[in-house]
C-alpha cells in the first residue's frame, strides 16, 4: 500500500473533523451560536489548507508538485478539483452566516444545521475530487442525504415537509438512473475510473448499451442540477425550504451536479462527445428557455429565483452543447462552465442573503409586499439591485464575465453546434432581463403597500454576519467584474489538466 | 470446468424453490379447507381491527427501531475489515477504531438528545428547543 499524501487530503479531513465536531459543540455548549462558530472556524481552516495546496509550488514546506493522484486514481487533487472544492466552501461559509440569523429567530435546533451544512460541503468537496463512479456517487449521496434533511428543516411548516418529501424522491429517482447507467458502463468497459472508461470507450463492442448507459448517467446528473425536462421539482423545494437551505441547494447542491456532469462528460466520455454534446444541447436549449419564460410569471421571489437557477443552469449546459461539434477545443468548453460556476455561484448567494432579509424583515415573499422597497431600505435595495443586475449579465457586475466567456467558448468550436446554441442563449438573456428588472422597478418604483408600517421597517436591523456575507459576495461580484481576469485565471487553472490528457 | 464452479449455487436455487414449493403444496393438500370471510382476507400484519383503536401507541417504538438500524449496519462493514483483518494490519485496525470512534459519537448524541430516555415526561422537560413558531409566509 502507498504512502496516502495527506496533504493532498487535509481539506477534507479538517472538513470531516468539523463535522463531528460541530454536533459535539452543539451538545456540550448552551450557547446555540457556538456551533456555528465551530463550523465557520472548521471551513476557514479548510479554506486555507486548499489555498496552501492550489499555492503548491511556491511553499518551502510542501515537497509534491504538480497532481496529486491518490487511492490508485480514484481521489485526484488537481486545478479542477481545488478550484471547485474552494468554491463549494466558501458557499457553505457564506450559507452558514446568512443562516446565524435567521435561525435565531426560529428558536429551533440549531447545531444540527450547521453539521449539515458542513457534512454536505464535505461531499461536495469530495465529489470534485473523486475520479471513479463509486466515490463520486457516494460524495453525491453525501450532498444530497443532507439537503433532503435540510429541505424539511421547518418542522411545523407543511410545505417544508413537502419540500423534503419531494427532494427526497426525486433524489432517489436521480440516484436510481445513475446508478442503472454506470452499471451499464461498468459491465461494458469493466472499470469505473473514469481514465479507464475514456481508454475503453472507443473499443466498446455494444455502442448502442453504451450510449444508453451515458444517457442515464446524463439524465441522473440532469435532475440533480435541475435542467428542463427535469426540473419540475425546483420550484416547489426551493420555496419550501428554509430559504438559507434554498441558497445551498440552489449552488452547492446544484453546483455538484454540475462537477458529476463536468467529471463525467470530459473524464470518463471525452472520446463520445457525439453521444452527450446533442443531449446535453437540447437541455441547455430547453433549460435557458422555459426557466426564463416561466420565471417571468412569477409572483414570489423565491420562486423567481429558482427558474432564474433553472435558466443559469441551461447558461452553463450551454458550452457542454458546443463541445458536440467535431474538433471543438474541449479544454475551452470546459473552463467556459468552471468560469461560470463560479460566478453564477457568488452572485446568487449574494442574492439570497438580501432576500432572506428583506422577506423576514417584510414578512412574505410575495413581490407585491415588496414594492417601495427603496423607501424603507436603500442599502439593501441597491445590493439587490447589484445582484440582479449582475445575475442578468449586465457589466460591470460579474455576471457579465460570465455570459461573455460562455458566448466566446460556443462560438469559439467554430459549428453551427456552437452558434445554434449562442443565438439561444443570446435571446435568452434578453427574455431574463424582464424578471430580473421587474423585481428592481417594483423595489425602486412602486409604492409600499399601505398595510406595512414604514417606520417599523426601517427600525429594523440587519443581522451582522448577513451583512458581511452580502459584503463578501457584493465585493466579489464587482471584483471579478471589474477584474474578469480573475474569474478566467481560475477556469483556466481548472482545464489545464484536461492538456495533459490530450485533449 | 466453468459450470462446476456454479453447481453450488445451482443446488442452492433448487433446494429454495424445492423447499417453497413443497410447502406451498402440501399445505395446500394437508390443511382442511373451512373458508370464513376473515380467513380469506389479505394477511398484512396482526389481526384487522373490528373497530378504530381508541389507544394511542408511543411512537418511540420507531425510534429505537431506526436506532437498531442504525447501529446494526456497522456491523456489515465490521465484517468486511475482519475477514481481511491481517492484511489490512495497523491501518485497518486504526480506521475501524475511526470509525468505531464516529459511531460513539453518534450513540453519545443520541443520548444526550434523549432518544434513549424511556421517560417521556423527563425528556420533555429536559428538551431545549421548542417546535418552530408559525412560519413566516403563514403569518403573512
Amino acid at each position: 500500500m502507498d504512502a496516502i499524501d495527506y496533504h493532498a487530503l487535509l481539506p477534507e479531513i479538517i472538513l470531516a473533523v468539523t463535522v463531528l465536531a460541530t454536533l459535539l459543540v452543539d451538545l456540550f455548549t448552551s450557547r446555540k451560536s457556538f456551533a456555528a462558530i465551530t463550523a465557520m472556524i472548521g471551513m476557514f481552516a479548510s479554506f486555507v489548507a486548499i489555498l496552501t495546496l492550489a499555492f503548491c509550488d511556491n511553499l518551502t514546506f510542501c515537497t509534491s508538485t504538480g497532481d496529486r493522484v491518490l487511492f490508485g486514481g480514484s481521489f485526484v487533487v488537481d486545478g479542477y478539483a481545488i478550484v471547485l472544492q474552494g468554491l463549494f466552501i466558501f458557499a457553505g461559509f457564506i450559507v452558514v452566516l446568512m443562516s446565524v440569523g435567521y435561525l435565531e429567530t426560529d428558536r429551533y435546533y440549531e447545531g444540527e444545521f450547521y453539521f449539515l451544512i458542513v457534512s454536505a460541503v464535505l461531499g461536495a468537496a469530495v465529489m470534485a475530487s473523486s475520479r471513479d463512479f463509486i466515490s463520486m456517487i457516494v460524495a453525491l449521496e453525501i450532498v444530497s442525504g443532507s439537503g433532503f434533511l435540510l429541505a424539511g428543516w421547518r418542522k411545523g411548516d407543511a410545505r417544508s415537509n413537502e419540500a423534503s418529501l419531494k427532494f427526497f424522491i426525486i433524489g432517489v429517482l436521480a440516484l436510481a438512473l445513475l446508478l442503472f447507467g454506470v452499471s451499464l458502463i461498468y459491465g461494458l468497459t469493466g472499470t469505473q475510473v473514469f481514465s479507464e472508461i475514456a481508454a475503453a470507450s472507443s473499443s466498446v463492442e455494444d455502442i448502442a448499451l453504451f450510449n444508453l448507459g451515458a444517457i442515464f448517467v446524463l439524465l441522473g446528473f440532469g435532475f440533480k442540477v435541475s435542467a428542463v425536462p427535469f426540473h419540475f421539482w425546483t420550484p416547489d423545494v426551493y420555496e419550501g425550504s428554509p430559504p438559507p437551505v434554498t441558497a445551498w441547494l440552489s449552488v452547492g447542491s446544484k453546483g455538484a451536479g454540475f462537477v458529476g456532469l463536468l467529471s463525467v462528460c470530459y473524464l470518463a466520455l471525452p472520446s463520445v462527445t457525439e453521444i452527450w454534446g446533442p443531449v446535453l444541447w437540447l437541455v441547455a436549449a430547453l433549460s435557458m428557455t422555459i426557466g426564463n419564460i416561466v420565471a417571468i410569471k412569477q409572483t414570489n421571489v423565491i420562486r423567481l429565483l429558482g427558474y432564474s437557477s433553472i435558466a443559469q443552469a441551461g447558461f452553463m449546459l450551454a458550452p457542454f452543447g458546443a463541445a458536440a461539434a467535431t474538433g471543438a477545443d474541449l479544454s475551452q468548453t470546459f473552463s467556459a462552465t468552471v468560469t461560470y460556476l463560479v460566478i453564477y455561484a457568488v452572485m446568487n448567494l449574494g442574492a439570497f442573503a438580501v432576500v432572506i432579509i428583506v422577506g423576514t424583515r417584510v414578512g412574505s415573499y410575495e413581490l407585491e409586499r415588496w414594492s417601495g422597497l427603496n423607501t424603507w431600505a436603500p442599502g439593501l435595495a441597491l445590493s439587490l439591485a447589484a445582484f440582479f443586475m449582475s445575475l442578468a449579465g449586465i457589466p460591470p457586475l460579474a455576471g457579465w464575465f460570465a455570459k461573455f466567456v460562455m458566448f466566446s467558448a460556443t462560438i469559439g468550436v467554430g459549428s453551427w453546434w456552437g452558434y445554434s446554441i449562442a443565438i439561444v442563449a443570446a435571446l435568452n438573456a434578453v427574455i431574463a432581463l424582464v424578471y430580473y428588472l421587474k423585481v428592481l422597478k417594483s423595489a425602486f418604483f412602486d409604492t409600499v403597500p399601505a398595510d406595512l408600517d414604514v417606520a417599523t421597517l426601517e427600525a429594523g436591523t440587519v443581522p451582522g454576519p448577513t451583512s458581511f456575507a452580502i459584503g463578501l459576495t457584493a465585493a466579489a461580484v464587482l471584483v471579478l467584474g471589474i477584474f474578469p481576469g480573475l474569474a478566467a485565471n481560475l477556469g483556466d487553472f481548472s482545464s489545464d489538466f484536461l492538456a495533459t490528457l490530450g485533449l | 470446468m466453468e459450470f462446476a464452479d456454479y453447481l453450488p449455487i445451482a443446488l442452492m436455487s433448487i433446494l429454495g424453490i424445492g423447499f417453497a414449493g413443497v410447502s406451498i403444496f402440501l399445505s395446500k393438500k394437508l390443511a382442511p379447507h373451512n373458508p370464513t370471510p376473515e380467513k380469506l382476507a389479505p394477511y398484512e400484519c396482526g389481526i384487522v381491527p373490528l373497530q378504530d383503536p381508541v389507544i394511542r401507541f408511543p411512537v418511540k417504538f420507531y425510534l429505537v427501531a431506526m436506532l437498531f438500524v442504525i447501529f446494526d449496519v456497522e456491523i456489515v462493514f465490521l465484517f468486511l475489515w475482519a475477514v481481511r483483518m491481517d492484511q489490512f494490519g495497523w491501518v485497518g485496525i486504526g480506521a475501524v477504531v475511526l470509525f468505531m470512534l464516529m459511531l460513539i459519537e453518534t450513540l453519545g448524541y443520541v443520548w444526550k438528545r434523549g432518544a434513549l430516555d424511556w421517560n417521556v415526561a423527563r425528556r420533555a422537560r429536559n428538551r431545549r428547543v421548542v417546535a418552530p413558531v408559525a412560519t413566516l409566509d403563514e403569518a403573512a
